[in-house]
This record gives structure tokens, sequence and C-alpha cells, in this order.
């Protein structure tokens, strides 16, 4: 039977972790992760989860036993925010080279200075090249759909990569919220034990990550390349059938609200899609022609989804909610990726950037009323006006 | 023309060898050798346990040991943790082999 609950992003992702049974989990504490922490410990405590729980000196420690479990064949997970994310940072490429399917959460969280724990995509951002798997869930509902996803998608023996599960610290990690949890048995069918290639076994010694000659490490680093590409096709397919035996039918790879008709876009990620599409529903009554796109996610990146939409639209604003200092455009990761996805494709629409909801601020209605009258002045230009637009401090209306 | 690359193993996991990897000789790397004086040792063996690249070799009949110099990197904890101080470090450039 599927169950109504009202509870937190965080305790939604400990949902999908006691119902995929995790044999193993490494946490440390740090604002707003710790929840999940304090949540599967209580589970343990009160009998409902199985598993261990292993409590590292630090985020490395963490990351490192996570790798240690995956490789003695364990399904086993960890989480972080902030700088914990990037205290681990040694970890991500040992983790993903070594076809590690471990599952990260975060709960994301501004880098310092200063200590400022409000949500900013730029923790995990910063460790995105490494060959996981990630997006942003906008919601509760979909942070435990998103790691059930991730669990089958990264755990398939075609792939064989880690996951990030991210989701906006604060926003989604703690405010209360409706969801459902799946049933048992359709997980139990969604998602099949976890079967390693290879593990640490004593009878069947391997060497795991062992000295390499030169040679050995360009055909290495093409395998993680096509595994990643690869990754595309599959989270197609699990979309789907996650749709079908669920009833939650997500967009693959970019969803897409009031687009029909829209001549400028608003493009986003995580959970300030929520007041973004809020604010889209009053722009269209104020005669605004906006829409809105939603990345559900960022590596690998969706280029051939937005290559397919691109064309539909004049104008395309791009909303970063974390930076990339000195990045081409001035704006963040999302922007320099957007533009890139499309600097090919014919009758591209002009991509702008916005910078705002750093610091774990609110996009408010009126900020995003200003940035679609500023994508309506591009419109209006036919030429870009601002390459990049940090909102309140350089806004051109 | 491509150059063409070997076929590397999944997430480069290969099984442990049992016997010398000739691919991979890093005893190149060492500026001073163990040497060993059998008078002085007295078989405890606690270098053969402690080396951290198993590079000192036990012959149990004989009771003696020797070095891998293949792969012993010359870091010296044979010679430091040796309780009757057996085992001296010779510059490699004293050596003609």
């Amino acid at each position: 039977m599927t169950t109504k609950k009202r509870s937190t992003g965080l305790t939604a992702v400990c949902d999908a972790w006691q119902l995929v049974d995790i044999d193993v989990t490494a946490s440390y504490p740090i604002r707003p992760y710790t929840a999940v922490m304090a949540e599967v410990a209580k589970r343990i405590a009160n009998g409902q989860m199985k598993c261990e729980m292993v409590y590292a000196e630090g985020e490395h420690g963490q990351f490192s036993i996570a790798h240690g479990a995956s490789m003695a064949g364990a399904r086993a997970t960890t989480g972080s925010s902030g700088v914990g994310l990037t205290y681990a940072a040694e970890l991500y490429s040992p983790i993903a080279g070594g076809r590690c399917p471990i599952q990260v959460l975060v709960g994301d969280r501004t880098l310092d200075p200063p200590g400022d724990f409000g949500s900013e995509h730029t923790d995990c951002l910063t460790m995105r090249d490494n060959g996981w798997i990630f997006g942003w869930a906008q919601d509760a509902q979909e942070a435990l759909d998103n790691s059930l996803m991730c669990f089958r998608i990264g755990e398939d023996p075609d792939i064989m990569l880690p996951q990030i599960v991210a989701m906006d610290g604060y926003f989604v990690t703690h405010i209360t919220q409706d969801y459902e949890v799946p049933d048992q048995d359709l997980v139990d069918r969604f998602l099949p034990p976890f079967k390693p290639k290879f593990r640490l076994d004593v009878n069947n010694p391997v060497i795991m990550g062992p000295q390499i000659t030169p040679e050995m490490g360009p055909p290495l680093e093409w395998d993680r390349n096509v595994v990643m590409q690869r990754a595309k096709g599959k989270i197609v397919e699990v979309t789907e059938e996650f749709g079908r035996l669920f009833g939650r039918h997500y967009a693959p790879f970019v969803e897409e609200y009031m687009t029909e008709g829209a001549e400028m876009v608003f493009l986003l990620q995580g959970a300030h899609a929520v007041t973004c599409k809020s604010a889209v529903k009053y722009l269209r009554e104020a005669g605004y022609p906006v829409g809105m796109l939603r990345l559900r996610w960022v590596r690998p990146f969706p280029e051939e989804a937005l290559q397919a939409i691109a064309a539909k639209f004049k104008v395309i604003g791009v909303i970063d909610t974390g930076t990339s200092y000195g990045a081409a455009g001035g704006g963040g990761v999302l922007l320099v990726e957007t533009r890139a996805s499309i600097s090919e494709t014919p009758d591209k629409p002009i991509v702008q950037g916005f910078t705002s909801g750093l610091g774990g601020e609110v996009i408010t209605h009126d900020e995003f009323f200003r940035m679609a009258e500023m994508m309506r002045k591009t419109l209006e230009a036919g030429q870009l006006v601002q390459s990049s637009t940090w909102v309140n401090f350089n806004d051109y209306v | 023309m491509a150059k063409s690359y070997p076929e590397v193993p999944f997430a480069a996991i290969v099984p442990c060898p049992t016997v010398e990897n000739d691919k991979m000789v890093t005893g190149n790397w060492r500026s001073l050798r163990p040497v060993v004086d059998m008078e002085t040792c007295t078989f405890c063996k606690t270098c053969w346990l402690l080396c951290p690249d198993a590079s000192v070799v036990s012959d149990d009949e004989a009771e003696e040991i020797s070095f891998n110099l293949k792969y012993c990197k010359g870091c010296g904890i044979c010679s430091s943790v040796c309780p009757v101080d057996a085992i001296r470090r010779v510059p490699e450039l004293d050596f003609t082999d």
C-alpha cells in the first residue's frame, strides 16, 4: 500500500533508503545533511532499518567508507552539504573510476565564507566533472523518487556509476511537505538486489585501483566517458519504467511548464522552480509570453533534450543558483552549459544569464517578474542586452 | 593512423598477482639499498614482517634473509626496526649493478 506522509525531503530520502534496504551508510554531521543521519540512526534503533551505520571522522572518511563498502559488495550511501562535499574532493574520481555505484545525498549549502547554511548549488556543482550522475529534486516527493531512480540507473550493469541525489538545503531538506511512500513490493520489482561486478573477496582476491602504466589511462577514461553518455539512454528508460510502475511521470531530462506559445523561458533546476511556476502563471496573465524549463539532471547534461526544444523559443533566461567566478558569460555553470549545448543549433534562441537565490535566499515573485521584464527587453532588442545579470546588483530594468 | 590502446579491464580491476608484476618494477626509485650482515642477524624476521612492500625475502631453511631489489624502494623501515642493527643502508652509487 502506498502510504501518504507529511515530512521533509531528508526524511523522504531516508524512506527510499529504507525501501531499498541499504547495507551501509557513513555519516558525519553538517547542516542540513545532519537530519538524515539522525533519521537513519533513529530507524536503526527502532528496528525499522537494518544497516551498518559508520560514524566517520569527517567527509573524506565518509566517502572512503562508502567507497570501501561498495567494493565489498554493499549497497552503500552517504551524504553531506556545502564544505563537507568539498572536503571529500579526493574521493569523487576514485569512486566513479572504480565504478562503485554509491549514492550520496546532498542537501546543498553555500560554501564558506561566511558560515551560511542556506541553499546554493555551488557545492556539488564544483564536483561535477568526475563521472557522477546527478540532478536536483524540486520537492520531497521528487527527492524520494530520484533516490530510487538513481539506485536503479547507477547500479545497472551497463552503467555502474555513483550518483548524487541533490536538493536545495532548507527548501527541500527541511520544509514539511506531503509525499507518498511507495509500496515495498513495487520497489522490489523496480530495483533488483545490487550485484557488483567484482567485490573484495578473500577467496577470489582482486586489486582495485592498482598502479597502471600510462597507456592504460586513456582507455580507462574513455570507458568512463562512454558510460556517462550511455547513462542518458538509461535515464530515459528508467524514468519511463518508473512512471509506469509508480504512476508519477517525470520528464526524463527537461520539464516544460507553460511553454506552449512561450517566446521566452526561464531555465533552472531545483526548488526555486516551484516559485517560478507560480510567477509564470501571473506573468502569463499579465501578457508576458513566458514559460519555464526545469533541468532534472546536470550530469549527464541534457544537451540533446535542450537542442530538440531550443528553437521553439526566442530567449532563454538561465537562472544559476550558484557561482562560477570568472566563467565565460559572467554567470554560473548552467549558463555556460546551456550556451554550449545549443551553440550549433539552427535558429537558436538568445541565452542570457541570471544569478539569483544565492546564500539561501528565496527567489521572490518580484524577482522573477523583473527577470521576465529583462528577458522582454532582450526579446524586443533581438540581441543580448546584458550577458549575465546578478539580480538586485546590475539589473537593467 | 590512430594509435591503438591496450584492452583494459573494467575499472582497472585485476586479479591479485600471485607472481611478480614485471611490467611495474618499482625498485628503481631506491637511493639507499639495505644490506644485511648475517653474522649479526638473529633471524627474528621483524624486518620481513614490517616491510610495507613484501620485499624482504626469508629463507626459512637456511635461516637467512635477503632483499628483493626489484621492488625494494629503500624506505629503510627494515633497518630502523632491526633490534640488533644488522641492516645498513648503503648508497646505490656504491654498487656496480
